[in-house]
């Protein structure tokens, strides 16, 4: 059964932010715009997580944590806390109602699902992009302990949220199984724009911090405008598919 | 003795607003000095929060609208050109300027200057200056981001409580 978390916040830019966050596993999230819709959402579908931002109009998210405490039928219910205010006022006041999960904005979609994944299972969702079983999606490949990610030719918010969430599942499996060479594989892009760019600086940050070698495999037109953006100018480009997996 | 004049600004601005578009944007904002008739050209979309306590005044990012758009396809992961939406953009910019505001107001709060944050406000147009009567202290800061300027303003005066 999917997990259900609720989303609080006045704004839709956080509340799609956090909707992208948890796109890639098996949730069904529900949004609110304040603390009194809020409230007549966890009444009504009973989440197994909330994520509630502290300043909104109406009713603010400190008097819904109140009010949800003191409901015994939502009580239990996790929380996460969203606030733009790190002051020690502050934090002592979400202390104080019991909240021990609490993100400081600004804050990226992967700091939410760490801080989530400490209170609740987040399973991967089952689809195209991902497989419960281990499998390898359409992106995917892994030849020669060497995992191979192949871009496609135009790539959207909608497919960047999936390339992004199925490869993050898919980190998960090389770290376990030990595998640490990564090729990602742009000969097929025929567009460089922003969704792309988010693409590449998140792969390159996540092999960084895993410490998981990588190359770029491109055409030398793409070379050249990889070159130029700082995120991506140290990374390794290769014209074909046999040149990196020799450099790996 | 607290006094609203030894407050760093400059720095709680740098770090504030280099953090926040850093990680809600990707983008690198560089800081640089802005004169006090320097502004930007042409329509422009500007995001305030106030405060409210033992110091009042109000915080505005100034960007022009085109780079507004751009930050908007940033922070949403989306194409510039499927930005069409005011709404959007102004749900960014307001988000933003609650980031940086929130940020200035815990370090208010921590040198002793408890107060509120209010909700954004938007304001939209060309050739305007904002300007607060009585507030005693004027910062204003320009940051280079993406070949575009952003202009970052902070009124201030000490408060009654």
């Amino acid at each position: 059964m999917s997990l259900k978390v609720l989303s609080v916040d006045d704004s839709k830019t956080i509340r799609m932010i956090v909707r992208k966050a948890f796109s890639p596993f098996d949730c069904v999230l529900t949004e609110a715009e304040n603390g009194i819709e809020g409230l007549a959402c966890a009444a009504k579908e009973r989440p197994d997580l909330i994520i509630l931002d502290i300043t909104m109009p109406i009713m603010n998210g400190i008097e819904m944590l109140s009010k949800l405490r003191g409901e015994p039928q939502l009580s239990a219910i996790p929380v996460i806390m969203l606030t733009a205010e790190s002051g020690k006022d502050k934090v002592m006041e979400i202390l104080k109602l019991g909240v021990k999960n609490y993100i400081v904005k600004p804050f990226k979609g992967e700091q939410l699902i760490e801080k989530a994944q400490t209170m609740v299972k987040l399973e991967p969702k089952v689809g195209e992009g991902t497989q419960k079983s281990g499998g390898h999606s359409k992106w995917f490949a892994l030849e020669n302990q060497i995992q191979r990610l192949t871009v496609p030719d135009k790539v959207d918010r909608v497919t960047l949220i999936e390339i992004e969430g199925a490869f993050h599942a898919r980190m998960k499996e090389m770290l376990n199984s030990g595998v640490n060479r990564l090729i990602l594989d742009l000969s097929r892009v025929k567009e460089i724009n922003v969704a792309l760019i988010k693409l590449l600086i998140s792969v390159i940050r996540s092999c960084q911090s895993s410490n998981i070698k990588m190359r770029i495999v491109g055409n030398p037109s793409l070379d050249k405008d990889l070159k130029e953006l700082k995120e991506t100018s140290e990374v390794p480009i290769d014209s074909s598919l046999e040149d990196a997996r020799a450099a790996l | 003795m607290k006094d609203i004049a030894r407050l760093d600004i400059p720095a709680y601005c740098q770090k504030s607003v280099t953090e926040v578009f850093a990680t809600m944007l990707s983008m690198d904002a560089e800081r640089f000095d802005v004169g006090s008739e320097d502004d930007l050209e042409g329509e422009r979309v500007v995001g305030s929060v106030s405060f409210v306590g033992a110091i009042m005044g109000t915080v505005s990012i100034h960007m022009a609208a085109d780079f507004a758009r751009m930050a908007t396809a940033a922070m949403l992961g989306m194409d510039y050109d499927d930005v069409q939406a005011k709404e959007e953009v102004h749900d960014v910019v307001g988000e933003l300027s609650n980031m940086v505001g929130g940020n200035l107001k815990s370090r208010f709060c921590d040198d002793g200057f408890p107060c509120s944050l209010s909700l954004p406000s938007i304001t939209t147009g060309s050739h305007f200056r904002i300007k607060c009567r009585d507030l005693t202290r004027h910062d204003r800061f320009g940051f280079h981001c993406q070949e575009h300027t952003v202009i970052v303003e902070v009124f201030l005066k000490e408060g009654s409580c």
